[in-house]
């Protein structure tokens, strides 16, 4: 979708225009493969969920049948699915906001070009770079019984407060909200840094000249240019956290202790191959798919540009 | 970012006296520390990873900071004995390096293709390119596994070479687009008039000329295609033969948890290597194409 924000309005070479667009009708033939290739191995699965959806399925081994409405019906009545609605709830809300408004301080920080801002920029960037399976095996490891926490902990002489993390549920949820700003700030914070820029700097140097200081400037003068910027990030960061968490929390937590970690994303996975229940995975998959795109345009409706 | 060409009409000094006041204030310097808070997060793991890799089981719990080096490369063969990483290493690559052919060889022409032509079918396809940008890849996991089943390729690497690319599409086309509309048509032109044919034309005047964007393509594929985990887990599955190093490196865990960590210190290392190596000669490169990947994605 930001492609077609984006996308400039390249001027396309005036003079063979015309002629340009009758000799080259053949040319779209060049497109072909690419977009049918993109049709049948994404679009495709895609359009087959909507179908799958009202499937009772039990395994993929297993016949399946169409069941109407059904798997919707058991969607109301299942406490799992208010559960993880909930987790899901709890882990955006608190893991959204701090990392679009960190990660944009982060990036006017950088931009600032204070000493050590090179070498701050490679460190940030480390969390684009690690697979998801690295990253959970990492986090396996710092947040384990003997892992890297703990053994800090010990260290300092804090002992008594380690725990296993993830095995904790009052921590686990706590836990997988960390990592997954640890993931998404820095790497968020130089696409900031990228955009901010691109601001001119008699536009702040005006500001200082009215006594703004670096707050003013980063809230009063940075957001409003880059407010628009700042949506399409959100809803990135948005349909990552909403989709995205199946991967780690299936490395992390697997949806636990209790039913702790488990978010819709992570329902998806769990009856997809976990417990299998095709259809119902599918049924929820719809869920997380609406609740997507009206998280779209709730987003987009408040970072519509306002000048 | 820093490479851009400097502003002539802000002389640098003017600048800096500018800065001055604001410089060091104690809200500055409180912002300072945070960020150098979350710096220490992100290397603190990584700097225990390293050393990790290198030390006893036991070393790893009671000095967890101490770089001790007491088992050698102990845990990095033994690891890579215990999972197959030899195996998973060539799998890998075997994915990641068909996966990136496939991508460009069907991206380029199509990006050609939307770049010269205005018709109403380009602008549908850019519509069903920008489309994917909507779909977040894990949405539609059960059914491209349904289909692996369809056409007989569960369990296989060549389904991921398949998909791979296909999931590569919009943002591959779409960036290389841009690249390509900025060839002058001209060019395009006196070619074709000393007789160069369509591929000819695209082979020795695009593909040279869009050099720049072909790279930041590769590397962000690179990057995604390597990386890949939950796909290549559902589709290619844990058998030691065909596995990749992101579904072997997990295996580890096992179903009790794990208490070595030492040896999963070991494992991560090697599986985070290639990109780090990489990342060490194309820095910049890499740093640029996945900020450029992200504000089209």
């Amino acid at each position: 979708m930001t492609a077609v924000l984006d996308t400039p309005v390249v001027a396309r070479p005036g003079g063979g225009r015309k002629r340009g667009r009758t000799r080259d009708r053949g040319l779209i033939v060049f497109a072909l493969p690419s977009v049918i290739w993109y049709v049948i191995f994404t679009i495709g699965p895609l359009v087959a969920m909507f179908v799958v959806a009202f499937m009772d399925w039990a395994g993929l081994a297993a016949p399946a049948s169409f069941n109407g409405g059904e798997n919707l019906d058991r969607l109301f009545g299942d406490e799992r699915i208010l559960t993880a609605l909930k987790n899901t709830a709890v882990h955006m809300v608190v893991s959204l906001p701090i990392i679009m408004v960190g990660a944009f301080m982060l990036g006017y920080f950088l931009n600032l070009k204070l000493p050590g801002h090179r070498i701050l920029r490679v460190i940030m960037f480390v969390p684009a770079l690690i697979s998801l399976s690295a990253m959970g095996m990492l986090f396996v490891a710092v947040l384990g019984p003997t892992g890297l926490v703990n053994s800090a902990l010990d260290e300092v002489g804090l002992g008594e407060h380690a725990t296993a993390w993830l095995a904790d549920p009052a921590w686990a949820m706590p836990s997988l909200i960390l990592v997954t700003i640890w993931s998404g700030l820095g790497f968020t914070g130089i696409l900031f840094a990228a955009r901010l820029s691109a601001i001119d700097n008699e536009i702040y140097a005006a500001a200082e000249l009215d006594g703004a200081n670096h707050w003013q400037k980063m809230w009063r003068v940075a957001y409003p240019i880059a407010r628009d910027y700042f949506g399409v990030l959100t809803m990135l960061q948005y349909l990552w956290t909403l989709f995205g968490s199946a991967g780690m929390i299936l490395l992390l937590t697997r949806g636990g202790p209790g039913e702790s970690t488990s978010t819709l994303s992570w329902l998806v996975y769990r009856f997809g191959f976990r417990s299998p229940d095709v259809g119902y995975s599918q049924t929820i998959g719809l869920v997380l798919f609406v609740l997507g795109i009206v998280g779209l345009v709730i987003i987009r409706r408040v970072f519509r540009a306002r000048y | 970012m820093d490479n851009r060409a400097p502003r002539p009409a802000v002389p640098a000094p003017r600048g800096r006296r500018r800065k001055g006041p604001n410089r060091f204030t104690p809200g500055l310097l409180g912002s300072y520390a945070l960020v150098l808070v979350y710096a220490l997060t992100l290397v603190l793991p990584l700097y225990w990873l390293f050393i990790s890799a290198f030390k006893s089981q036991l070393d790893a719990v009671d000095a967890p900071f101490a770089p001790t080096f007491s088992s050698g490369f102990d845990n990095l063969t033994r690891v890579w004995d215990l999972l197959n990483l030899g195996d998973a290493m060539v799998n890998s690559l075997y994915i990641t390096a068909a996966s990136l052919v496939v991508t460009l060889v069907i991206a380029i022409p199509a990006a050609y293709a939307l770049a010269r032509s205005q018709g109403r079918i380009a602008t549908l396809f850019e519509r069903i390119y920008a489309m994917g940008f909507l779909i977040p890849g894990f949405a539609a996991l059960v059914p491209t596994l349904l289909l692996a089943i369809q056409l007989g390729m569960f369990h296989t690497r060549e389904f991921m070479i398949l998909y791979l690319p296909a999931s590569a599409q919009p943002l591959a086309v779409i960036l290389l687009t841009q690249f390509m509309r900025t060839v002058p048509q001209e060019l395009e032109e006196s070619a074709t008039i000393d007789g160069a044919g369509r591929f000819r034309v695209l082979r020795s005047i695009y593909l040279p000329l869009t050099m720049p964007g072909i790279a930041t393509i590769s590397i962000l594929n690179f990057i995604s295609f390597w990386n890949d985990y939950l796909y290549t887990l559902v589709i290619v599955g844990p058998n030691a033969k065909v596995r990749t190093l992101q579904v072997a490196l997990p295996t580890l865990q096992g179903n009790q948890g794990i208490t070595d960590y030492a040896l999963v210190c070991a494992g991560t290392l090697i599986s985070v290597l290639p990109v780090f190596l990489v990342y060490a000669v194309l820095n910049r490169r890499m740093e640029n194409a996945l900020v450029q990947g992200a504000l089209k994605g």
